[in-house]
């Protein structure tokens, strides 16, 4: 069983340490650590190597100036109303209503590694996956995949995340071999 | 005599079983006596009369082969002392020295067989890979040795900073079942299949072994450094 360490950014003292006490008594979990949204977030996620990260939707515009964020899977946290189009950057949400069970489920879902889950049942990858797969496997970051192929850096991440999926594989080193192997890239490209 | 018995889904094991009991129960716990360096044969010695001959805390060495056979066993900390703090220790380093010299070289050794039958940029890639897979391993190992290690050696345990023990094995797992998944789904076909399954039993082996190696490190070497702490502060 891997374990996880999760972050929580959250402006609200009450939720953030609600939620840690939560997740602290959970045997899934490794280590739960706290992040304000007016620390230095980057350096803190560096520290602090979360598989997964929680954040108030009310900060979400946090993940636009930070790199790191882009590569860690996010859960939302909705403690007021939000603009739809806020609440559309999370495919997983929880809300100050949630029960433990629910968040907890939340992080296995997200967090979840191939072997875990079952294998997909297609594990043919997609024209815009395997694009998406050739940069990684180029060393691009998120955000510079997004640019190349005009789309979202969330989408990239649900892309990268459908691409583990399928393949089993989940470090960037592997996909590259992965992209070797199955002649998507060649040498020139690397 | 003090009996412990320990009833899991696998095993069921006690301070009375014969040693040969304990093995035939599951022969993969040999690694335990050869990493301890315990001298065969046993006769007809118990588990606490092996112990005893060889000054092995009995509760600790029966809680490696309970963790050793079920991943999912947590230790009885009421029964440990932070007097085994160096047994641990001992036990750790004797798996380093096993991931180091032993299971990388010879896992390689089957890449290497493996990568003949590969075009030259797989080649490169797949070894490019693996090779910085066992730098990742080999350099978590060693700042576990200074940071962690080092301290217990020299009596300065208290000020020993547990972070080090947390910090990468996820990543390591991850790319653990990478290159398993890499041999068994990717691989083209002309790869020898007999090198291939050799090169797959060790990288399983390797990776349940972290796995145990990572929970006797957080449920056995933390915990007892933790009491030792808090012993330290009163």
């Amino acid at each position: 069983m891997n374990r996880y360490r999760v972050v929580i950014i959250e402006p609200a003292t009450l939720i953030a340490e609600g939620l840690q006490a939560i997740l602290a008594a959970y045997p899934d979990v490794e280590r739960v650590s706290c992040i304000e949204p007016n620390a230095d977030i980057a350096h803190q996620l560096r520290i602090t190597e979360p598989d997964v990260v929680l954040i108030n939707m009310s900060v979400a515009h946090l993940m636009d100036s930070c790199e790191e964020l882009e590569s860690i899977p996010t859960i939302g946290i909705q403690s007021a109303i939000v603009a739809p189009a806020t609440q559309n950057r999370f495919a997983h949400t929880i809300t100050t209503f949630s029960s433990a069970e629910a968040v907890k489920s939340a992080i296995r879902e997200v967090v979840a590694t191939p072997s875990e889950r079952s294998y997909a049942e297609s594990h043919e990858l997609s024209e815009r996956e395997r694009d998406v797969l050739v940069l990684v496997a180029r060393g691009y970051t998120n955000k510079e995949i997004a640019s190349e192929l005009n789309i979202s850096p969330h989408t990239v991440i649900s892309h990268r995340k459908n691409i583990v999926h399928k393949t089993g594989i989940r470090s960037v080193a592997g996909l590259t071999v992965y992209a070797v192997l199955n002649k998507l890239i060649d040498s020139e490209q690397l | 005599m003090n009996k412990i018995t320990y009833t899991h889904d696998t095993s069921r094991l006690s301070l009375d079983m014969k040693i040969v009991e304990l093995i035939d129960c599951n022969s993969s716990l040999l690694s335990i006596f050869d990493r301890l360096d315990i001298k065969l044969p046993f006769g007809d010695m118990s588990l606490s009369e092996m112990c005893q001959r060889d000054g092995y805390p009995a509760e600790l060495f029966i809680e490696f082969c309970n963790m050793h056979i079920d991943l999912s066993h947590r230790p009885n900390l009421d029964m440990l002392t932070t007097e085994m703090i160096p047994h641990v220790v001992s036990y750790l380093r004797a798996s380093h020295n096993y991931y180091l010299n032993y299971m990388l070289p010879h896992v390689a050794s089957h890449l290497d067989e493996i990568l003949t039958h590969c075009d030259n940029l797989s080649r490169a890639t797949l070894r490019r890979f693996y090779d910085d897979y066992a730098k990742c391993l080999t350099e978590h190992l060693a700042e576990e040795e200074a940071t962690v290690f080092a301290n217990i050696d020299s009596h300065t345990t208290p000020s020993t900073n547990l972070d080090t023990l947390d910090t990468p094995h996820d990543d390591i797992n991850d790319r653990t079942n990478d290159i398993a998944s890499l041999i068994i789904k990717y691989l083209p076909e002309q790869a020898p299949t007999k090198a291939r399954c050799a090169m797959l039993y060790d990288i399983y082996a390797l990776r349940d072994d972290l796995r145990r190696h990572s929970n006797l490190e957080t449920y056995i070497l933390k915990p007892l450094i933790a009491k030792l702490k808090t012993g330290s502060h009163q």
